[in-house]
């Protein structure tokens, strides 16, 4: 390999070393640069809507042991209409519901509406579609599901002060039949305003803030 | 259906004609730079092992530094300390993206020779698998790193699994904002980092698992000055870490790594069915090009048989054979020797056992030492009475450029071209010697570019260091050379071409022998003979 060769083989694998530095970290184009958006995204249980009942001796004897409930409910789960609103335009309406082939799993919700950055007035509303009879939906603890101490013996004994203390912590977390957001938030260009379900407090909220760090 | 396995076939020996001349004007632009030795296109298998090597190494170092609990800022911290996370970092992507691109032109060089069918067809399934996990490896590996180029990938990576219906959650809430993002996600994105190099391993030994004495890595001086001139790369231009990610802002821009997410920008435009479809489809059409570039096993394509009766049992054959589909086995006559036995199944037609047997009696129908012989006087002795016998006779692979063959014509050499050089038998160059053939120069292919893999290795240990089936001592040497004709190295064909002429101008003109006749053991046995 004479001089004039090697000098050339050396500056074309100067040159591909560069191109592959190059190709590595190459800017591509994301977002537009006045861009910014309204998130929507939750995960909670849908409400139960169901009718309970009191099984009697008789029919609970009928049952094995390990498989007695004095209080027994069917019912399905609730189903919510989604609305958002930006600056009083609806931007996204739609059925929500719970995930899975029955609808039993958690509520798993992530919308992303692009809207101009800039100060906006933001009204999201999630209503169950579903009526309760008494709107207190099987959740609620009426007289005819309540068990009477002395009928809670046996083998599993205590199964239904459990029972009672699980419905309770399901009503609790569950997505309440009315919601409703109105607020007025401002955008900065590239961000992300994010509407999210605070199961503590039960409400929607607006979470703005520094992201988190990692 | 058949018209569509028509169409589908006819199209892909069309994309197999344009991606040969493609590859043709990379392959003949990296000779002329680099010469053939060094050609990287030729060596672009092994560079591929190579960088796994080379990531492995890094990776090891990167993984100990490594947080699942804060991945951003660790990586930070790596890519902060200029002593050896700088470099290490880069070097891991530099080798990644080099990965990436041998493994590409390797599969397309195998494709544009014919090399993906048949018996191949394993080593082209798993090297398509292998290069599916060796991009879903870089691209687990760019999501650890959690800037805004993981972020994105792993925003598009969860809304394509997300009409896969496999997890509980949709992936892609994680990455909505309203929480940190859970220390498991990348726990199991390092997990998979981590478990598919393991598969890597098993997939290659797979790739080469037909391979008799596989070639795994490049020639010693090409890969230290290989990693050398990564780690110099390294070190000049560190890869940039881009910013946080962040799921409450929207990046204009993301420093992406084109040669491992090139298909990014594409598939962000597309709805998930079509980017799946599309995904699928492309795995489909690579899988599915050994059926539709196989050819009827008939010719030159038909596998090699043995004539037992001329078979000594030397065990020559199967040594030579690149692709280990010879076996000796017991006799079913009388005869003390084994026999050997080529298992069709693998045999790829390259010919290489022909040159390996000294009395002939193994090869490809139409190829065998007796049937060269045949051709020999047939085709160019008669050819060699026009043209005279002043020039050597260049006996050239049929993979060879034609515009080196012009010019070695042009020189007024007689061509004599041969399937592959390493099928030729040594017979051949003693008949022509013996002929009055002022000198033979066969000239074959870079050693590392042989569709027969060792052809030109074998051949010239046959010619010049006594490898069984060798040419017989009566051969005068000097009047026998071998040479490469590589693409892009037109100079360097008439350079080895003048040389020897000249070396031979200075012997006396040889007479041809008064009578010679070949032996009748030499003479071609009928295929049905043979087999009765």
């Amino acid at each position: 390999m004479n001089a004039a060769r090697l000098s050339v083989a050396v500056v074309t694998t100067v040159a591909g070393l560069a191109a592959l530095a190059y190709a590595s970290a190459v800017p591509l184009p994301y977002h537009p640069a006045d861009s910014a958006a309204l998130r929507l995204s939750w995960s909670a249980r849908p409400e139960r809507i169901e009718v309970c009942r009191t099984l009697s001796d008789d029919e609970l004897a009928k049952v094995a042991e390990h498989m007695r409930q004095r209080v027994s409910c069917e019912g399905v789960f609730a189903t919510y209409a989604l609305r958002t609103e930006v600056d009083d335009e609806l931007i996204g309406e739609s059925v929500v519901r719970g995930a899975g082939l029955r609808n039993d799993r958690p509520l798993y919700l992530l919308r992303d509406y692009p809207i101009p950055p800039g100060r906006h007035r933001v009204r999201v509303s999630l209503l169950r579609r579903e009526k309760a009879t008494d709107d207190t939906t099987g959740n609620a603890l009426s007289s005819a599901t309540t068990i009477a101490p002395e009928v809670d013996t046996g083998l599993y004994a205590g199964r239904s002060a459990r029972e009672l203390n699980e419905r309770e912590r399901r009503t609790r977390a569950a997505i309440p039949a009315s919601l409703v957001l109105d607020t007025v938030v401002v955008i900065a260009p590239n961000h992300v305003a994010l509407v999210t379900f605070n199961v503590n407090t039960g409400a929607l909220e607006l979470q703005a803030g520094p992201p988190p760090a990692y | 259906m058949t018209m569509a396995y028509l169409f589908a076939k006819v199209n892909m020996q069309s994309l197999k004609r344009l991606a040969r001349r493609l590859l043709g004007l990379f392959e003949a632009a990296f000779t002329r730079l680099y010469g053939w030795r060094w050609n990287p296109i030729h060596q672009a298998g092994t560079i591929s092992v190579l960088m796994l090597l080379v990531l492995t190494v890094t990776g090891l170092y990167l993984v100990l530094c490594y947080r699942v609990g804060s991945p951003y800022a660790s990586v930070a911290r790596i890519a902060a300390d200029p002593w050896l996370g700088s470099w290490i970092r880069t070097l891991h992507r530099y080798a990644t993206d080099i990965f990436m691109v041998a493994a590409v032109v390797h599969a397309v060089r195998i494709f544009t020779q014919g090399r993906s069918w048949g018996p191949r067809t394993l080593a082209w399934i798993t090297g398509i698998f292998l290069f599916g996990a060796g991009l879903v490896l870089a691209l687990t590996g760019y999501v650890m790193v959690w800037d805004s180029f993981g972020e994105r990938l792993a925003r598009e990576g969860g809304r394509l699994l997300d009409v896969v219906p496999i997890f509980s959650e949709p992936l892609s809430r994680i990455f909505a904002g309203d929480g940190p993002v859970p220390s498991a996600f990348f726990f199991v994105n390092l997990f998979l980092h981590i478990a598919l190099p393991l598969g890597l391993g098993v997939g290659l030994w797979l790739h080469v698992s037909k391979l008799a004495r596989p070639v795994l890595l490049p020639p010693k001086p090409m890969m230290w000055a290989m990693v050398g001139a990564l780690f110099v790369a390294s070190i000049v231009q560190p890869a940039p870490l881009g910013s946080a990610a962040d799921p409450l802002r929207l990046a204009t821009s993301t420093p992406t790594d084109i040669v491992v997410a090139w298909w990014l920008p594409i598939s962000e435009q597309l709805p998930p069915g079509v980017a799946w479809g599309t995904w699928i489809m492309a795995a489909l059409v690579a899988l599915s090009i050994p059926r539709f570039t196989r050819r009827p096993r008939v010719g030159t394509l038909a596998p090699s048989v043995v004539d037992p009766r001329l078979c000594t049992g030397c065990n020559q054959c199967p040594q030579d054979c690149p692709w280990e589909a010879i076996t000796m086995v017991p006799r079913d006559d009388d005869r003390p020797t084994l026999v050997a036995l080529v298992d069709p199944m693998l045999c790829v037609s390259c010919g290489i056992c022909a040159g390996s047997c000294a009395p002939m009696g193994v090869g490809p129908t139409g190829h065998s030492g007796r049937d060269q012989l045949a051709t020999l006087r047939s085709v160019t002795f008669p050819e060699l009475a026009v043209t005279g016998r002043h020039a050597p006779v260049a006996i050239v692979c049929a993979q060879a450029p034609p515009a080196h063959l012009d010019a070695v014509r042009a020189r007024g050499a007689h061509v004599h071209p041969v399937p592959c050089v390493g099928n030729l038998h040594s017979s051949v160059i003693e008949l022509l010697i013996r002929a009055g053939a002022p000198g033979t120069i066969v000239f074959g292919c870079p050693p590392r570019d042989c569709v027969g893999r060792e052809g030109p290795k074998w051949l010239h240990e046959r010619l010049f260091n006594d490898r069984e089936a060798e040419l017989q001592p009566r051969v005068d040497r000097r009047r026998v050379h071998t040479a490469t004709m590589a693409f892009g190295d037109l100079s360097g064909t008439l350079h080895a071409y003048d040389q020897f002429a000249a070396a031979i101008a200075v012997l006396h003109v040889p007479e041809p022998e008064a009578h010679l006749e070949v032996d009748p053991v030499c003479e071609p046995v009928p295929m049905e003979e043979a087999s009765a």
